[in-house]
């Protein structure tokens, strides 16, 4: 399984945490598609703590994590 | 350090505890620190800051206190509306401390000051409220081998980083680009909860006080989300990107 966890703005509607199967996703880029998020409402995407972009492959055990821009003071 | 009657009196709550103590306390009132940035966050940093003894604390910003600034920049009042922020700023901080000397930069950071604003300092806490200027004063930082405390606030949600040269990653290493100015989420659209800036500022408060005093472990390597609506605290490792255009080849 793969781990996605949601963060800020991000979790309206999806929860904080969730795991999807690494046999129906092969990219990050699977996973905001399937959780319906435009890639442009992610400012940062971390694979297993590492920057990362929407092409980068994703495998079993990973956890992705998920940012919207955060940039009020 | 011989300090006044005064000077044992007002720290002696932190006098006494053992990670600051007279050693740590003289450190603060030898330090400078750098807040860029005097809104929401701006606010509890510079207080807490000024409050705790850091000597000397420069202030940056180039707006006026509106009333629209009143429901979470608490270092302002009713009283300065219409004044320069960093005036504004300026007047608390010397009534609530005279041993903080106060310096005043009335302007908003960009390419042409940024290197020269934050080189006198010992530490700088990013309180901006745009991207442009927080990868301006990321990268800055990185050239300049400065160490600086990064927050960031939207409705119910904060976060906190920071970056000490040479221990971990800088912001753009996590945040490679700005977003799209276009899209980008910005808090008078989106809105605040005041008391959010409250608690990401303190944070960065602390983090400033630890840098400088030692104690503790700083948030290098980590991102601190802070989710009010659920009172999640949760620490994101993240690691340095050897292909970060800012820090990649330190």
């Amino acid at each position: 399984m793969i781990e996605v966890r949601f963060f800020a703005t991000l979790r309206s509607g999806r929860g904080k945490i969730t795991e999807v199967s690494a046999d129906e996703v092969s990219t990050a880029g699977d996973i905001l598609r399937r959780f319906e998020i435009p890639e442009e409402e992610v400012h940062i995407l971390l694979i297993n703590g590492f920057h990362s972009r929407p092409e980068a492959a994703v495998k079993d055990g990973d956890i992705v994590s998920l940012f919207p821009p955060v940039g009020g003071g | 350090m011989v300090f006044s009657e005064d000077q044992k009196k007002r720290y002696s709550r932190q006098l006494v505890i053992p990670e600051i103590g007279p050693a740590g306390q003289e450190k603060l009132l030898r330090s400078k620190v750098l807040i860029i940035g005097t809104g929401g966050l701006g606010s509890p940093v510079a207080l807490y800051l000024a409050a705790a003894g850091v000597g000397t604390v420069g202030l940056v910003d180039k707006d006026a206190v509106d009333l629209s600034n009143l429901q979470r920049q608490i270092l302002h009042s009713t009283e300065t509306l219409g004044v320069a922020k960093v005036e504004s700023a300026a007047g608390r901080l010397r009534a609530l401390n005279p041993d903080v000397q106060v310096i005043c930069h009335p302007v908003f950071v960009d390419e042409s000051n940024i290197d020269r604003l934050i080189a006198p300092y010992d530490f700088v806490v990013e309180c901006t409220d745009s991207f442009d200027a927080k990868y301006l004063v990321n990268d800055a930082c990185v050239r300049g081998g400065k160490a600086f405390c990064h927050g960031a606030v939207i409705r119910f949600f904060g976060q906190i980083m920071t970056y000490v040269p040479g221990k971990g990653p800088c912001y753009r290493c996590a945040f490679r680009q700005p977003p799209d100015p276009e899209k980008a989420p910005d808090a008078k659209k989106l809105g605040v909860i005041g008391a959010v800036p409250g608690v990401i500022g303190c944070l960065q408060a602390m983090e400033a006080i630890k840098f400088l005093t030692g104690a503790g472990e700083l948030l290098t390597g980590k991102l601190l989300s802070f989710d009010a609506l659920t009172m999640d605290f949760e620490t994101i490792e993240l690691q340095p990107d050897p292909n970060c255009p800012a820090c990649g080849k330190e």
